[in-house]
């Protein structure tokens, strides 16, 4: 079982989902991500910066087609850090389950 | 220590997790024109079949098998569906190719049954016929087998 640790990084609404989906995919295209998070190129290569300098995340570039395509990957530490965070967040609303006083 | 985000924001970013999971799910399923091919390979089997020539019955078997099985694998694992994202194994669930040539293999067997009860009703193009059909219900029954493995790798995948 991961141990939880809150990730400040993770986070935020937006990063948070961006993992999410990255989490449960090998590999996602540039544009898959920014239609799934309704984000500018600008916006979201940004967000992808952030988690690649933190190195969670790889930035990949194939050609195919003779097109250059932009993919991202979960590097394993983000895959590492993705599954802590997720685990303090479920960890919190335990303890607040734990907290709740029952009702018959 | 106390939690950095009280428990209802923590609950809506599982929710957001979970989101993204389903998304990802959303994702999985074969190429179009794996079923489309399977189709048309089907049919042409059907027809040769019934010009009763066992060489050409035998080879164009023999070729169908060895083109599916070799497509099977990569298509077939429902994780890569289009150019936009490669499901986790993890995610996708490891057996859909078996339940992809499971179907294929069950297929096989009703193309037969129906291609002797045509040929007893007197058909004159038994294997065709029986071939069109099953055309048929690999084209139109392909969203219902998709949508059941996205129900299971939905049900199975939970981290």
């Amino acid at each position: 079982m991961t141990a939880p640790k809150f990730d400040e990084l993770i986070h935020p609404t937006t990063r948070l989902t961006l993992v999410g989906l990255l989490a449960a995919a090998d590999w996602a295209d540039f544009v898959f991500l920014r239609e799934e998070l309704a984000l500018s190129d600008s916006a979201l290569s940004k967000q992808l910066s952030t988690l690649a300098d933190a190195g969670y995340v790889e930035i990949e570039r194939p050609v195919r087609d003779h097109r250059r395509r932009v993919r991202a990957r979960l590097t394993p530490a983000g895959a590492a850090a993705f599954d802590g965070h997720v685990a303090a967040l479920r960890s919190i609303v335990e303890h607040s389950e734990r907290g709740r006083p029952r009702t018959a | 220590m106390d939690a950095p985000i009280t428990p209802d924001q923590a609950r809506l970013a599982l929710d957001a997790v979970e989101r993204g999971r389903l998304r990802v799910i959303d994702e999985i399923g074969l190429p179009r024109w794996y079923w489309w091919g399977l189709a048309l390979g089907w049919i042409a089997l059907g027809v040769i079949t019934d010009l009763k020539n066992p060489w050409a019955t035998g080879a164009a078997t023999l070729a169908f098998g060895a083109v599916h099985a070799s497509v099977a694998g990569r298509a077939a694992s429902g994780r890569r569906r289009t150019e936009r994202l490669s499901v986790r194994a993890e995610i996708a669930g490891r057996d859909t190719a078996r339940i992809v040539v499971g179907m294929v293999a069950a297929l096989g067997c009703l193309t037969v049954g129906l291609a002797l009860a045509a040929h007893a009703d007197g058909a004159r193009d038994p294997v065709t016929i029986a071939s069109l059909f099953i055309a048929t219900i690999i084209v139109l029954g392909r969203p219902q087998l998709i949508a059941a493995i996205r129900r299971r790798a939905a049900r199975t995948s939970g981290r």
